[in-house]
């Protein structure tokens, strides 16, 4: 390469590299806050963690309601996820796979629910759960869940059936299998990729999920993180330190999850684009 | 070079593991509402209904009849033990309310800056990816983090980041002798509602990036060759062979953008409730203080801004993909 082009390349990665540290930045500070504590970082906001305060996990977990939060997020959205996965699936093989009258009509009434503002639902919501008694309720939110990221599930999982060959359903079919089989051995399978996309991406939606949790959920025993998270702030406003740990506690699955899967989690958010 | 291989292939229409894309594309109401009735076989009702039933009674019962009855209760006064029959009155109410106009204007800009904000450096970085720098892979995966984390987590840090004493932002102007440029930035009805926009630039702008490689990833190679034989330098390859290609995509993210500004909620909720004085309230956040922070305990009015703002997103994007799909006819 020629000098002026090596210059280049190298401004060029001083630059990227500053975006690098423009993007992840704050992720860092926070992870570094969080093994520190607050009198230590009224000190100096930018130390290094030393020594770090591991302590700090525990002690947020224990003391501060976050296993509580933690395991509320992990039962609804898992839950919701499993259910979603299900209904979904089969909503998505028979809109893919089967032809009747209302096929499209109800494929595209469902589909343009993806660009309705929330707001639409949730005051009624709240009034419904409240009637039904799944107001404030782990169940209540759950389906409310299922429901909001149902059209995306379906959407993502139906243009992947549509295009298994159908040969392999006739051959399903000669071979004596049932509409019931066909989808849970032959379509099932074959659409794991596009599954495990969905899956993975209303993982994470649901995991961040805030407005609705905020407004059908108010009960300390069934918050979710990110609720728990906007108490523990409201309460301890000056207590930056347990603040940081608290919110790492609701990054770390996050990234344990990318640092395995990043192509597969970039893959299902980018699926998800449309919301 | 080993692959910061896109996952996407968004122009080709689907995903390397055969995922169709995500961006459903411009036009895709009528696209899809026109796709021809799947080949498949006929099956009998009852199995037809088996597999939808589960999915139905759930769309039915949680968006379907609420969003029926969001449209119910915005003609009526609806109180926590009777509801009563109100005509247009809230229609014509909303028409007078001042900080529902501001909310919107808020809105509207928000929604109108950051895709713009967004795209155009997403597609500078990606760009740059594109032309094969060393560690193309980190870069991608890092710029793309933010994205996974939810507002709420992203709002605390961003509240941190603008702290009027020790917030970075403050620190980085006092050091540099800027110290009379610094304040607080979430707490100054000048600056929050842009402060906010920033945060959601630095949020998305990762996330648009890994789209638009995976679409310039996805080009024609012998096209790009053919620019370069003609001897065309990277200025005229850019502006006449790779962003003509990648417009789609390009257009696809400037909706998407604009449609999650729109609804935007948790970031102002978790930063600034829509304060100062109202410089960052959207829709979202005054329709929730409506119908669950002031104590009136009506439901209808906050149901009545529901619906005008449903109506209002859904013409916006009705209008940008129409306009976006008309330029497209036009040109070609």
């Amino acid at each position: 390469m020629r000098p002026a082009a090596i210059l280049q390349r190298s401004l060029l990665l001083v630059a990227l590299s500053v975006y690098t540290a423009f993007a992840a930045g704050p992720f860092v500070w926070a992870a570094m806050m969080s093994l520190r504590t607050t009198s230590e970082i009224s000190r100096n906001h930018f130390a290094l963690p030393s020594p770090a305060h591991w302590e700090k996990f525990p002690q947020a977990w224990f003391n501060s309601n976050y296993s509580v939060y933690f395991s509320n997020s992990l039962i609804i959205v898992v839950t919701a996820v499993v259910i979603l996965t299900l209904i979904g699936s089969m909503a998505a093989h028979c809109f893919a796979r089967y032809r009747f009258r209302l096929n499209r009509v109800l494929y595209f009434v469902i589909f343009s629910t993806l660009i309705f503002p929330p707001q639409i639902t949730i005051i009624s919501l709240f009034q419904i759960l409240v009637q039904y008694g799944l107001y404030n309720s782990k169940l209540g939110l759950t389906m409310v869940y299922v429901a909001i990221q149902l059209p995306l599930t379906i959407y993502i999982l139906e243009s992947f059936f549509a295009r298994i060959p159908s040969d392999l359903f006739d051959a399903a079919r000669m071979d004596g299998f049932s509409d019931w089989e066909i989808f849970w051995r032959v379509s099932f399978p074959i659409a794991l990729p596009a599954i495990a996309t969905t899956v993975i991406l209303n993982f994470i939606l649901l995991w961040n999920e805030f407005l609705y949790a905020v407004v059908l959920i108010t009960d300390e025993a069934n918050r979710t993180l990110p609720l728990g998270i906007q108490r523990f702030m409201g309460d301890q406003l000056e207590d930056i330190g347990m603040i940081a740990t608290g919110l790492m506690i609701a990054i770390v699955p996050v990234i344990v999850v990318y640092a395995f899967f990043s192509e597969k989690l970039i893959q299902g958010m980018t699926a998800g684009a449309v919301k | 070079m080993p692959h910061t291989s896109a996952p996407l292939d968004i122009e080709a229409g689907r995903l390397t593991n055969g995922v169709r894309p995500a961006l459903p594309g411009f036009g895709w109401f009528r696209r899809r509402a026109a796709a021809p009735a799947p080949a498949g076989a006929g099956a009998s009702t009852a199995t037809i209904i088996a597999f939808l039933l589960p999915a139905l009674t759930i769309y039915v019962a949680f968006t379907a009849y609420p969003a029926v009855r969001t449209l119910w209760n915005s003609f009526h006064k609806v109180l926590p033990r009777r509801e009563e029959f109100v005509g247009l009155e809230n229609y014509a109410a909303l028409m007078q309310d001042d900080l529902f106009w501001r909310a919107v204007r808020n809105t509207i800009a928000w929604a109108c800056a950051s895709p713009l904000i967004e795209v155009s450096i997403a597609l500078l970085l990606a760009l740059a990816l594109y032309a094969k720098v060393p560690g193309a892979r980190f870069f991608r995966i890092a710029w793309f983090t933010p994205v996974l984390m939810s507002y709420i987590v992203v709002g605390i840090l961003w509240v941190w980041i603008f702290n009027y004493d020790w917030g970075p932002v403050n620190v980085a102007l006092r050091a540099v002798g800027l110290g009379g440029w610094a304040r607080a930035w979430l707490g100054d009805p000048a600056t929050a509602l842009p402060s906010l926009i920033f945060v959601t630039s630095w949020m998305w702008v990762g996330f648009n990036m890994v789209v638009l490689l995976a679409a310039l990833h996805s080009l024609p190679k012998e096209v790009i060759e053919a620019a370069e034989l003609d001897n065309c330098g990277w200025g005229a390859k850019l502006v006449f062979v790779i962003l003509p290609l990648v417009r789609a995509t390009i257009l696809n993210l400037i909706v998407l953008s604009f449609i999650g500004k729109m609804k935007i909620f948790d970031l102002v909720w978790i930063t600034t409730k829509g304060g100062p004085l109202w410089s960052t309230e959207t829709v979202s956040t005054y329709v929730y203080k409506r119908a669950f922070e002031w104590n009136t305990f009506d439901l209808g009015y906050p149901s009545t801004i529901a619906a005008v703002w449903f109506v209002i997103v859904l013409a916006a994007v009705l209008a940008l993909t129409w306009a976006f799909g008309l330029r497209q006819k036009l040109e070609y």
